[in-house]
């Protein structure tokens, strides 16, 4: 089993929870320079000690995260990490220029030689508000953006797109991915629709905000589709992300996290508007499964987090065996770990002992 | 405009009496059909607002009589370039679908000087190696990507199809024929070729190789569209077949206002 290191690139200072957009008025530069330099170093640090990935994300208008455009993230990392695949997961296709994308990434991958992680994403309802466009077209926008990217990595001659919401008279992109036929894609698969579309597109797919029994229909789902259109994905196909906290002991694990104030139930990114998300929910947003969809964001407190498979925390020995049950559930070849945010020196602790005693036993997994 | 208010006509070239449908007043634009025959789409009434649009029915086809005497496609390109001008015609764009973007290139190789423009649809001049000719009982399956948005229409009768079939197999030629790839770079005329993203008679890789042999062409993709694109896609179609006819090579500069409030 493969690990990959993920952070939101979180701002580390005291900013307003549960709202969304979040306002700046006790922003300072100073905690923002500080938390992206404390990122990096825990990228680079993830890729001294074996993870498979690092992974950055797109998200809009929150302390939650400082990479509204993780591609500039990913340029930085570029430089710093030198052996692990940089993971985007990732930008939200449906609100971007998808040549400007094609661009970015094709940039990427050659500036990493062929270690680029193309996720491909709608994102969370919210981000539709950040550049004005309506949530009830993004699978549309999402299906025609995919295809439009893959033409623009792959095409050898100038051509131009006559697409329903995208027109481009010329498109002949400089440079063009160092992997062929195209980087790696990953896409979500927690709709029965987005889980269609990965298999139609022989894609791999990566299961975050959700829980092991929402991602083990979902998986089951994309299985079933992809052997319709027949092919069988493989466990590196299928990335899950969850939070993690590995300390001394499983009671020392759970009490940094209760000190830090981590315990309690958090309203989720998506949901932190509520008439935003309301809104974007009876366009249509999240599909013909709209409740299970909505219910995936559902906050839920430490306990529950901890049978959900949202979170795993504990010594070595009870992370790796929480590990090796979100691995059976799902079949997922690739873990993707948010560190938990319990005070800077526990975290490196909790990196260290991930690195020492629990990677080397996932990679029997 | 609708596909109602083209009215007929017939004109005679090479000892051929040729039907052809005309609509629209403006710069002429000549259209050659596919090997199924004629077919007014939507996509020619948008064209037809801006336009006149005469569509040509190759001899042959349709209701007339049985055509044992083109002996190839250069020949046939050149009966159909004395029908346009014997319609009047001095100087015209010329748009041709499949087959008859086939006939349309080989029309423009040998009377360059007639033509303004030249719009090449799905056009089979260039197919892929190996390719199987599709059988006339699939090709209906292969047009569109949206059959849900096409008028209901009859089909041609079994006779008429297989006199039209026996036609095509007799003239289609080879997947790339050298004769006419060798005539293309010499071709100085703004050439725009369109392939649907879903189309699987001519894949959309097939328009490179007219991008690289023409020394003036812009390649268009069209997005969720199948063989008969402009069916599939007759708005998108029409504006971006408009706008090249009107501003050829320059149509990639976008001249539209993004102001949205003064």
């Amino acid at each position: 089993m493969k690990a990959a290191l993920f952070s939101p690139v979180p701002y580390q200072g005291p900013a307003p929870r549960g709202v969304w957009p979040v306002d700046t008025q006790g922003y300072s530069a100073e905690i923002a320079e500080r938390s992206m330099q404390l990122s990096l170093e825990q990228f680079q640090l993830a890729d001294e000690m074996g993870f498979d990935w690092v992974t950055v994300a797109e998200h809009h208008y929150a302390p939650m995260s400082l990479t509204p455009n993780p591609m500039i993230m990913a340029g930085a990392l570029s430089q710093r990490v030198r052996r692990a695949k940089i993971a985007l997961l990732g930008p939200d296709i449906p609100i971007l220029n998808p040549v400007r994308v094609a661009e970015e990434f094709a940039m990427l991958d050659t500036l990493t030689g062929g270690r680029l992680v193309a996720g491909m994403l709608r994102g969370t309802s919210n981000e539709y508000v950040t550049y004005g466009l309506n949530p009830a077209e993004s699978r549309e926008r999402f299906e025609e953006a995919l295809e439009l990217i893959l033409k623009a990595w792959s095409e050898p001659q100038p051509f131009g797109w006559v697409g329903r919401y995208y027109e481009f008279r010329a498109i002949s992109i400089w440079p063009k991915p160092v992997q062929q036929p195209h980087p790696p894609i990953y896409v979500s698969a927690s709709s029965p629709e987005s889980g269609e579309l990965a298999a139609r597109n022989h894609l791999s797919v990566g299961f975050a905000f959700t829980t092991v029994p929402f991602a083990k229909n979902a998986v089951q789902h994309y299985r079933e589709q992809a052997q319709k259109y027949g092919w069988t994905p493989e466990p590196d196909d299928v990335l899950y992300r969850l939070s993690i906290h590995v300390a001394d002991s499983d009671e020392q694990a759970i009490d940094d996290m209760v000190s830090a104030g981590q315990a309690e139930a958090r309203t989720a990114f998506s949901t932190s508007n509520r008439a935003v998300d309301d809104t974007a929910a009876n366009l249509g947003y999240y599909g013909r499964d709209t409740a299970t969809q909505r219910a995936r964001h559902a906050a839920h407190d430490l306990t529950e987090r901890l049978e959900l498979g949202q979170l795993v925390a504990g010594s070595p020995e009870g992370v790796l065996s929480q590990i090796r049950g979100v691995r059976e559930e799902l079949g997922a070849g690739i873990l993707e770990l948010i560190f938990q945010p319990v005070g800077r020196d526990k975290v490196l602790h909790s990196l260290d002992l991930f690195g020492e005693k629990v990677l080397p036993g996932m990679r029997e997994l | 405009m609708n596909a109602a208010d083209f009215r007929e006509g017939f004109v005679e070239a090479d000892g051929f009496r040729i039907r052809y449908r005309e609509a629209g007043s403006g710069a002429p634009l000549v259209t050659l059909h596919g090997a199924g025959g004629m077919r007014i789409s939507r996509s020619h009434d948008l064209l037809a607002e801006q336009h006149r649009v005469i569509v040509f029915e190759a001899p042959g086809f349709g209701e007339s009589a049985v055509n044992e005497r083109s002996a190839s496609m250069k020949e046939l390109a050149l009966t159909m370039a004395e029908a346009a001008t014997n319609v009047g015609l001095d100087r015209f764009s010329l748009m041709g679908n499949s087959f008859g973007g086939k006939l349309a290139l080989w029309l423009a190789v040998q009377r360059p000087e007639l033509l303004e423009a030249l719009v090449l649809v799905a056009p089979a001049a260039i197919r892929p190696e190996g390719a199987q000719p599709v059988a006339p009982h699939e090709r209906l399956g292969l047009m569109y990507a949206h059959p849900e948005r096409q008028p209901a229409m009859l089909p041609p009768t079994p006779e008429v199809l297989a006199k039209q079939e026996a036609l095509v197999q007799r003239l289609m030629g080879p997947p790339r024929e050298e004769e006419l790839e060798a005539l293309m770079p010499g071709l100085n005329l703004p050439v725009l070729v369109l392939i649907g993203t879903r189309d699987r008679v001519i894949p959309a890789e097939m328009g490179r190789t007219y991008k690289e042999k023409l020394p003036n062409c812009q390649f268009m993709l069209v997005y969720d569209a199948a063989h008969a694109l402009d069916a599939d896609r007759p708005e998108a179609f029409a504006a971006l077949v408009g706008d090249f006819l009107a501003r050829h090579e320059a149509f990639v500069v976008k001249t539209e206002s993004g102001l949205l409030y003064p």
